[in-house]
């Protein structure tokens, strides 16, 4: 199998990748690059956990080919926090105790940040809705819910 | 999973490598489908052809006629401001389809040749009388989007022919759309029965000039209930009139029992949805004009 010669701007920082062209983004981020951040589960855009930002929008890294990322610009939990500061999105997580195995949540915060970076006033039911894309096992919601407007307030407070 | 990955740039090049690769290949969109059925091993190809970087796939021109690209996601049709009004349906059904993820990256062209019979948005387009625009090396061909699916994940495309666009006409005055749902959960849930309809009333606002009522999930392909669009017509829309309709609609549909529901349930469901569904056109058609 011939093997493609990728760009991909991974957090900022460019990344030359060689790889073959089935692989997926989730794939390359995992193995290839050592972001296990983004994790991996139904491999089918279900569950969510996977879910990385394209140019700003969520999108699921397990059935996106890496070759198609080509070029365009990846945001994964790695990347969100800033000069060793939490987003607010993570220290509401935290504050809230909305986290307990943690599996969904980096891909949970990702999501909620594509919202907000375009909702920021949201209600609870937006944020439920934001957020059906992204299954949790543990929390029932109702705290990640709670630390999503809790951030959305904080990063209003902030602009 | 394993195959050769090409992008081509020109719509011309997708269409020779759609030639050349024929049943061995097929093109990329979205991917919400076709990788998923890939990794799962229902799909063997030796060639993928994505189409992201072809000009002009992803637009929507909605002065007069509407015409979408393959490539539009269900996001843009979600937030195009030509379909907040007498289009309302193509918000309603693309609303609903998976959560953000797959809105984002799904796209109306794909969602039509993954031809799913529980597919959201298609039904909506049945209303519309939409055609689908086809290209192949033998040049390009249009032909009405009901009849170009064929089953339960089969259309009318030939080996090697792409997707490239739909259209439909402006609706007149005097006419609404609406969509509806029923599902075991809000999001995120494969229709248990969906059901799209159109109206448009006669001059005087009395009487259905034009009824399309289209079903979907509860046939091999998502479908037009072609009787209880017939009975309607010329008719004064008073609540019996589309309780009438509603209950043609069931008898038209052939539903099957499997996981997500029993046959006999949605025969029940698509009675209910599409009087309502009429209902909410008729509502909004008063509304529009008040």
């Amino acid at each position: 199998m011939t093997k493609v010669a990728l760009t991909l701007t991974i957090n900022g920082q460019r990344h030359e990748v060689l790889t073959e062209p089935h692989r997926t983004l989730l794939d390359v981020l995992r193995a290839d690059l050592g972001l296990t951040g983004t994790k991996e589960n139904c491999l089918e855009a279900e569950c969510g956990v996977c879910t990385v930002l394209l140019d700003g929008r969520a999108v699921n890294a397990c059935i996106l080919l890496a070759a198609q990322c080509q070029g365009r610009q990846v945001l994964t939990i790695e990347g969100l926090g800033r000069d060793g500061q939490l987003h607010p999105l993570q220290q509401a997580f935290i504050d809230h105790g909305a986290v307990q195995c943690g599996y969904c949540i980096p891909a949970m915060i990702l999501s909620a940040k594509a919202y907000l970076d375009e909702h920021p006033a949201p209600t609870e039911a937006h944020v439920r809705e934001a957020l059906a894309g992204n299954l949790c096992r543990c929390t029932g919601y109702q705290k990640i819910a709670d630390a999503v407007l809790a951030a959305a307030r904080e990063l209003a407070h902030r602009r | 999973m394993s195959f050769e990955y090409h992008e081509p740039t020109s719509l011309a090049e997708a269409v020779d490598l759609g030639a050349r690769f024929g049943a061995d290949g097929r093109f990329l969109a979205g991917g919400t489908d076709l990788i998923i059925q890939i990794r799962r091993g229902k799909l063997r190809l030796r060639h993928v052809v994505g189409l992201h970087r072809v000009p002009g796939l992803d637009g929507i021109d909605a002065n007069g006629s509407v015409t979408l690209g393959a490539l539009v996601t269900h996001r843009a049709l979600e937030r195009h401001s030509a379909f907040q009004g007498r289009l309302r349906a193509l918000v309603e059904g693309a609303e609903v389809v998976g959560g953000h993820q797959v809105r984002n990256v799904g796209t109306v062209g794909g969602n039509i040749v993954n031809a799913s019979p529980a597919a959201d948005v298609t039904p909506v387009l049945l209303t519309l009388d939409t055609t689908v625009t086809c290209a192949g090396r033998g040049g390009e061909r249009t032909l009405p989007l009901d009849g170009f699916l064929v089953g339960p994940g089969q259309t009318a495309l030939r080996p090697g022919e792409l997707l490239t666009g739909l259209r439909f006409s402006a609706l007149p005055g005097r006419s609404a759309t609406a969509f509806l749902k029923a599902g075991r959960r809000k999001a995120m849930e494969i229709s248990v029965v969906c059901v799209a309809a159109r109206l448009t009333l006669d001059a005087a606002g009395e009487r259905c000039a034009e009824v399309r009522i289209a079903l979907g999930a509860v046939a091999p392909t998502t479908r037009r209930a072609r009787a209880a669009e017939r009975a309607l017509e010329g008719r004064v829309p008073t609540p019996d009139a589309l309780r009438a309709a509603g209950r043609l609609a069931a008898a038209e549909s052939q539903p099957i029992s499997d996981v997500r529901a029993s046959a006999r349930y949605r025969t029940l469901v698509v009675e209910t949805l599409v009087t309502r569904a009429l209902t909410r056109c008729l509502e909004r058609i008063r509304d529009a004009a008040s």
